[in-house]
């Protein structure tokens, strides 16, 4: 323990090995040569041909992450590659991989998913983006991931940022912003069908086929099915909440004259989810998106971006909701003088929701129509040298519950060398009131005008003041390590406040708690040889919730968060012979204090054989150290993840 | 919908503790581990590609007898300016010949300091006076390549620009028919072509 963490903070082994981990990785990198990775040999690119010097991407993702190293923020990228490497099933099971994100199961379908704290199954600090489409609901701010897929195979990167992004991605993105981003249909072409089956994956494949349109248009259409068997009580039974949904969708690209760009896609899925002793729940939704940008030189383009989803979910017992959402953003950047990268943008949103109460829960009025409109501006400039980065930016939002505000923020890149980056960041984010927070209603019994819970009139927006540290380093091309610090400040965060205390009930919510949050994000990522590479991740954090002096709240937060001190992983990609890759991972989470739930270890594994360039078999195991464990959830309600193997086949056409 | 479940479990949180200042050492050890690490750069994969296309260009021009001293003097490509190269050109050139000339680079802070050149890359940081460098270089059979917004509409022979995320050729034809050079019709044709009347 020589590093000196407090010992208490430490969960025994876990936490050693990870620190174990970076520093022999560390070491093990000081030690390894200076053999060029992420430049190519003069010699390979002399081979080709004009035409095909003009088709290399400038920044392929290995270069994007490259460009992100100089970003002033806590960034980390998920690749089409790792995502199939790790054998995940399901957008959570990739976000898994990115070590700044808590990501925890609570049952077959529902995901507890935030950064830097305040995680909840309706997690609301966190804004996620699909192609540039708002995922979360105005209902609770939170994401149904259980609504959210796509053909994993499609996906190009997932861009996870921890920390507030509201200056560019506006409200919600108070602790972090999800960006996942699918691939531009010329590079899906062709057939690509799966099917894979196993103990907990049931019955799962899909079938995409691209092709060409000719005239710089290209298409591809998708279909997939994916089943997942009951989560498990913690006494072990079957909880009864099987999974199944289907989606189809498709995209068209067009790139004009290399100028113009257009892309039009869209999505459609149904679904049911079981429950015990009542009918399934269901759930369906679609959308259509799309998006005209242009170059207008290699300094500036823009951008025009048009969406409309709809989503249906019925509860049945507790509520059902449709909810349409109209979404137009527009964006330009362009260099002002010689030295002002500027970037503006406008948005309008539209939703319309209706909600059909029932009498365990309403939301008054059932039906609401909301809109948003925002702003934004931001400009990076150098300080004297081009080494200094300052960036500075400002969000303006408009919202029908509290009006204008305003989050801002401030960044400072200082490129050390080359191969080091330290940066710093002040910001503010807020996430604005949601449907939940304004006009739910809990009866004392069906009918009654008496309440547990409702909304509050008054209530407010949360608000974050947070301010970052962190440093960047490649020490040499086959090893890359990261630190992420953070102070986060928050101010009006939401409380139960009882009407008349000490009755614990009835229950307004309002704004009378605050609190703080600090922690480390650390990543090293260390590529030994050509055929092997290791990655690890390691957060630690302490959230501090506390109601304000006027506040009858008794939750301390435990409505709120529910998160451990400490987690993380590490994985190993081995290529071996015989076109056989070997994966492993092993991630520990921390004890959640609030929801008396014990830490955790669990181990994945894949391994898998290319017979063919076209033919890929796999077998991967899930959770393998526990024939069940629990992630998330309060002892009464609590369901729990299991063991699971499943084959898989991938035939490319 | 977490918020409900939890209306009954009204408890105060646990174990919060503050552990300030814990992060320090590690964050130490890293800063110091990049610290003492190599500084050399190498040039983004941008410049790497736009490097070949340089020396690429050798093989594609023809120059006038005039513009070599004899028949095996080397073909010199020079960079004015702040190299974004590094050491990848030379990497690129080293060795190589070209119709029995070996292949140079040089480097150059000022227009005056070009003596025998014959593909002249100008560097961004060259931008503002790019006008008044043409001028100075108007007489000489020299392939003046840039990368910088608008290079060939101001002037410039070939510009290398960086368009979606790819190197594209865009070429002022009438620029190099003035310097006395044949381009060849290979390269053309894989260029987007700027003449007097698309401008």
């Amino acid at each position: 323990m020589a590093v000196g963490f407090e010992e208490k903070a430490l969960p025994r082994w876990s936490a050693t090995a990870a620190l174990a981990a970076f520093v022999l990785i560390l070491f093990a990198g000081h030690a390894s040569g200076q053999t060029p990775q992420t430049v190519q040999p003069p010699a390979d690119l002399k081979k080709l041909s004009l035409d095909a010097l003009q088709e290399i991407e400038v920044t392929s993702v290995s270069k994007r992450s490259e460009k992100l190293s100089g970003a002033p923020s806590s960034i980390q990228v998920v690749t089409a590659d790792d995502i199939r490497r790790a054998g995940a099933t399901s957008l959570p099971e990739a976000l898994r991989l990115a070590s700044n994100l808590q990501v925890a199961q609570v049952d077959s379908h529902g995901w507890a998913i935030s950064a830097r704290g305040f995680n909840n199954t309706s997690a609301n600090k966190l804004l996620v983006l699909v192609d540039g489409r708002a995922v979360y609901t105005p209902l609770h701010a939170g994401v149904f991931w259980d609504a959210q897929d796509t053909l994993l195979e499609d996906i190009e990167r997932i861009e996870i940022i921890s920390g507030p992004g509201a200056t560019l991605w506006g409200a919600n993105a108070v602790n972090g912003v999800i960006n996942i981003i699918t691939k531009n249909a010329k590079d899906s072409q062709g057939g690509l069908v799966t099917a894979a089956g196993g103990s907990e994956l049931r019955d799962t494949g899909g079938v995409r086929y691209g092709g060409n349109l000719g005239a710089g248009g290209q298409f591809r259409v998708y279909g997939k099915y994916f089943g997942r068997d009951s989560s498990a009580l913690p006494v072990g039974r079957q909880a009864t909440d099987d999974l199944h949904m289907g989606q189809g969708g498709f995209r068209f690209d067009w790139d004009a004259a290399q100028i113009n760009q257009f892309t039009v896609q869209g999505d459609v899925y149904n679904g049911r989810i079981a429950q015990l002793g009542t009918n399934d729940i269901a759930l369906s939704g679609g959308n259509v998106l799309g998006r005209w940008s242009r170059t207008l030189s290699t300094d500036s383009d823009l951008s025009l971006q048009m969406y409309y989803d709809f989503t249906h979910r019925n509860i049945p017992g507790t509520f059902v909701e449709d909810l349409g959402t109209y979404d137009v953003d527009f964006q330009h950047r362009f260099r002002l003088g010689t030295r002002h990268d500027v970037v503006w943008g406008l948005g309008y949103r539209a939703a319309n929701d209706d909600e059909g109460n029932t009498g365990a829960l309403s939301f008054l009025p059932a039906q609401l129509s909301q809109r948003w409109l925002s702003g934004f501006v931001q400009d990076e400039l150098p300080l004297g040298t081009d080494r200094l980065r300052l960036t500075l930016g400002t969000k303006i939002e408009r919202n029908d519950y509290t009006g204008v505000e305003v989050q801002p923020s401030g960044r400072l890149a200082w490129t050390v060398t080359s191969r080091q980056t330290l940066w710093g960041a002040i910001s503010r984010a807020v996430r604005t009131p949601s449907r939940i927070d304004r006009d739910i209603f809990v009866p004392l019994a069906p009918g009654s005008t008496s309440f547990l819970l409702a909304g509050g009139p008054n209530f407010v927006s949360e608000d974050v003041r947070a301010y970052e540290i962190g440093y960047r380093s490649e020490p040499h091309d086959r090893l890359s390590v990261s630190v992420a610090t953070f102070y986060n400040d928050y101010g009006n965060i939401r409380s139960l406040e009882q009407l008349a205390p000490p009755a614990p009930f009835p229950l307004v919510l309002a704004n009378g708690q605050t609190g703080n949050s600090r922690g480390a994000e650390l990543t090293a990522e260390y590529q030994v040889t050509d055929w092997w590479r290791l990655r690890s991740g390691y957060t630690a954090q302490r959230l501090h919730i506390r109601p304000k002096r006027d506040s009858t709240d008794r939750t301390f937060g435990s409505t709120e968060s529910h998160d451990p001190n400490y987690y993380g992983g590490l994985r190993q990609s081995l290529d071996l012979p015989g076109r056989l890759q070997f994966d492993l991972g092993i991630r520990y989470v921390g004890s959640i204090a609030n929801q008396t739930l014990p830490a955790y270890r669990e181990l994945d594994g894949r391994l898998a054989w290319h017979a063919t360039p076209a033919l890929e078999w796999s077998v991967v195991g899930q959770n393998l150290l526990h024939a069940h464990h629990a992630e998330f959830g309060a002892p009464a309600t609590r369901k729990e993840a299991e063991r699971g193997v499943y084959g898989k086949l991938l035939w490319r056409f | 919908m977490a918020l409900l479940r939890s209306i009954a479990l009204v408890r105060a949180s646990l174990g919060l503790q503050a552990s300030a200042g814990t992060w320090c050492v590690v964050w130490g050890l890293l800063f110091l581990g990049g610290l003492d690490a190599s500084a050399q750069t190498a040039p983004s994969r941008e410049y790497q590609i736009k490097a070949v296309f340089l020396f690429n260009f050798a093989q594609f021009v023809e120059w006038p007898a005039t513009a070599f001293a004899g028949p095996s003097s080397p073909i010199v490509i020079g960079v004015l300016g702040e190299s974004p190269f590094g050491a990848y050109l030379d990497e690129t050139v080293l060795g190589e010949k070209v119709n029995n000339r070996p292949v140079e680079v040089q480097r150059y802070s000022r227009v005056e300091d070009i003596k025998t050149c014959h593909i002249l890359f100008i560097s961004r940081s060259e931008a503002g006076q790019l006008e008044q460098i043409l001028v100075s270089l108007k007489d000489r059979s020299l392939l003046v390549v840039g990368d910088g917004d608008d290079f060939a509409r101001r002037g410039g022979m070939i510009r290398l620009a960086t368009i979606q995320n790819k190197v594209r050729l865009i070429i002022n034809v009438d620029a190099a028919q003035v310097a006395n050079l044949t381009i060849s019709s290979k390269l053309l044709r894989s260029a987007e072509i700027l003449t007097a009347s698309n401008k």
